[in-house]
């Protein structure tokens, strides 16, 4: 829906009480995809985001500018033993609120889950102190839907796209790969144009991924589906709107969403289906808030799974410096993955795999992240080696535990004197050993190529948060069922990370999307069948 | 009797603050003015909340206990800041100081970041893969 002249928004396109209309809150790589996919396919989509409508000329070629303008900064809390609880006790997360959600500030890795990552309860056995369980669906059921989403998102080295030109930050990592004995070394799968496609230009590598993608070369929801969807005349998208609580009848079934408006108005929106993918917190949040008489312990919560198992991938970061020039900002961040380690290995100390990824963060988020709350003449003199620096991430699976849980700090409330969301994480002894691993890795494939020191960084506040309304077979293991339809609940759809019963090695997006086309199809059987 | 403000924008606060910047990351090249930058930041902080206002003022106070520290030697700087490092009031100095220094264009250009890139075409033809000391690695595979 494009704005008036005045720059304001026209009225709704449906009803308060319209009957017929699915509720999907939150605009990001599962709620902005199913959105689109469902009124392509004919149905009323009412899209409730938190956050404004930015355009890609908004967006800001500076990090704590971007970071202000973007970036998921309502309150929230923290407790365990996590490093995030003492050195970002606020922000446990970096994921964005505004249209489009966290797809506007992603890099676009798209790597899919492997067969047996579906399936580690029964690869791995039991393992004390993580709540394991397998997928109810396999990568057979996922593949059709991984084909569609690689098409839809232009993934390169897929449908004939070509792959990304190294840049010079992966000319060091792939080439220390190589020299450390990697085989799987690539410039990846990655969902940007590297021609034009789709009515977006092809990347002019500009090296701004975490900040908004000015060129639109990158997919999203805001730039490719959002637009599309809108084009039906069928999706009603409503930017500054807060989901505040889920509405039940006597029945049990969802029959709308409360939400407060960019005015702080609360607004009431009636609902056939209520699609639920605000990203794992504060899908857990939301539905916790929406205890009622009839769900005490919160909505679709009767097996207590909501917000436990909440996982955001075992990660770390190596930097390294070199005699030489690298000039690792420029060009497209993540652009290049050793994927050797991705495999299943017990023998190196840890079960699940792991990738190496590349990635580069400007000055001001390298020196706040590099070590943090470190000062002095050694750190000023490793800054000052900022332009001969190269940089990738590790990003490996973490094992869900049940006492790493999203909860409501009643304590502490927010704008619309709601409870905030307190995520309490333990790392498992295996999350450690992969992390050690990894950096051992890393700093492995960079001493190939010569480096003159290297950086342990630890994990930043996670852009992968997953699993706190996971997928199960039965009713008592988890939240959901194999579409995402809640267990408790026959119209109401979790449709974001937090379905994921487990989370693999690989980047979420892809998988968020193909999990989000697979719901559309379910859906839509649904309502045809006269059971929505 | 002053406000929270005019105290926290006083010479020797700002004086203070600018010394401290300077030895917790320490650019020989970079200007007075990169570190000056700190201070005013926090003076903007104080004006908002009188409790941030308090913690400076008497974080202030206290480094200027004995003598005056902007006069200190940088050693004895260094020494006194490592006596009170892991308090709010160094760790409001610190991470403000950390967010400032490392976002002023003029410590970009020192360690050699190029800053916008979209309004300059990006990196495409700038660039982007011209590191000339190790070949293409797929290439090359």
């Amino acid at each position: 829906m494009s704005l008036r002249p005045d720059g304001r928004r026209p009225a709704h396109r449906f009803a308060a009480d319209d009957p017929d209309v699915i509720v999907v809150v939150g605009s990001g790589a599962g709620g902005g995809t199913l959105a689109s996919e469902l009124c392509r396919n004919g149905a009323k989509v009412v899209l409730l985001e938190a956050g404004k409508h930015y355009q890609p000329e908004d967006f800001i070629n500076d990090e704590w500018a971007s970071l202000n303008q973007l970036a998921w900064l309502d309150e929230r809390t923290t407790s365990g033993s996590w490093r995030i609880a003492r050195e970002f006790p606020h922000l446990p997360a970096w994921t964005c609120k505004a249209v489009g959600g966290t797809t506007v500030h992603w890099a676009g890795c798209c790597p899919r889950f492997k067969d047996w990552e579906f399936r580690i309860r029964s690869e791995h056995g039991p393992i004390d102190g993580a709540s394991l369980l397998d997928w109810p669906i396999g990568l057979s059921d996922l593949e059709p839907y991984y084909d569609k989403a690689e098409y839809r998102m232009g993934v390169t080295r897929t449908n004939g796209i070509p792959a990304p030109p190294a840049n010079n930050n992966f000319k060091v990592m792939g080439n220390g790969a190589r020299r450390a004995g990697y085989t799987g070394v690539s410039t990846g799968r990655m969902a940007f144009n590297t021609v034009p496609r789709d009515g977006r230009p092809a990347t002019i590598q500009d090296g701004f991924n975490y900040q908004g993608d000015k060129q639109r070369a990158h997919w999203s929801t805001l730039t490719a589906e959002i637009p599309k969807a809108e084009k039906t005349g069928r999706l009603d998208l409503r930017p500054e709107s807060m989901a505040i609580r889920i509405e039940h009848g006597k029945s049990g079934t969802v029959t709308g969403v409360v939400y407060a408006d960019a005015e702080g108005n609360e607004r009431r929106q009636r609902a056939r289906a209520v699609c639920v993918a605000c990203n794992a917190i504060e899908t857990a949040r939301l539905l916790l808030n929406s205890a009622s008489p009839l769900f005490p312990d919160g909505l679709a919560n009767s097996s207590g799974q909501v917000g436990r198992n909440y996982m955001r991938h075992v990660t770390g970061a190596v930097f390294a410096t070199f005699d030489k020039p690298v000039r690792m900002y420029r060009g497209e961040t993540m652009a290049g993955i050793v994927t050797d380690e991705s495999r299943n290995d017990p023998g190196r100390g840890f079960v699940g795999g792991y990738y190496l990824e590349l990635h580069s963060l400007g000055p001001s988020f390298l020196a706040n992240f590099l070590s943090p709350r470190a000062w002095g003449r050694e750190f000023a003199a490793i800054m000052e080696q900022y332009d001969h620096m190269a940089g990738m991430f590790l990003v490996g699976e973490d094992l869900p535990r049940e006492s790493n849980q999203v909860t409501l700090n009643r304590d502490v409330v927010d704008q619309f004197g709601q409870p905030v969301p307190n995520v309490h994480v333990d790392d498992h002894p295996n999350d450690a050993a992969m992390r050690e691993h990894g950096y051992a890795a890393g700093e492995s494939v960079y001493h190939a190529v010569g480096a003159t020191a290297t950086f342990r960084v630890p994990p930043y506040p996670a852009s992968h948060n997953l699993g706190t309304a996971r997928m199960s077979a039965q009713p008592e293991d988890g939240v959901v069922n194999e579409f995402g339809r809640a267990h408790d609940v026959p119209n109401l759809f979790v449709s974001d990370g937090s379905v994921m019963t487990t989370g693999a090695a690989a980047n979420p997006t892809l998988t968020i999307v193909a999990l989000a086309l697979r719901q559309a199809g379910h859906i839509e059987r649904e309502m045809k069948a006269g059971a929505l | 009797m002053s406000t929270p403000g005019t105290a926290i924008s006083s010479s020797q606060a700002m004086a203070t603050i600018t010394a401290a910047a300077r030895i917790m990351y320490p650019h020989d090249a970079l200007p007075d003015d990169v570190y000056a930058r700190v201070g005013e930041r926090l003076a903007e902080a104080a004006r908002s909340d009188s409790g941030t206002a308090r913690m400076i003022r008497d974080g202030v106070a206290a480094l200027n206990g004995g003598q005056t520290f902007a006069g200190l030697p940088a050693d004895e700087q260094l020494k006194v800041l490592k006596g009170i490092e892991g308090s709010d009031f160094f760790e409001l100095v610190r991470s403000t100081a950390v967010a400032q220094v490392y976002s002023d264009q003029r410590t970009w250009q020192l360690v050699g970041y190029e800053g916008p890139s979209f309004g300059k075409g990006g990196y495409i033809n700038r660039g982007f893969n011209d590191l000339g000391w190790l070949p293409d690695p797929e290439a090359a595979s």
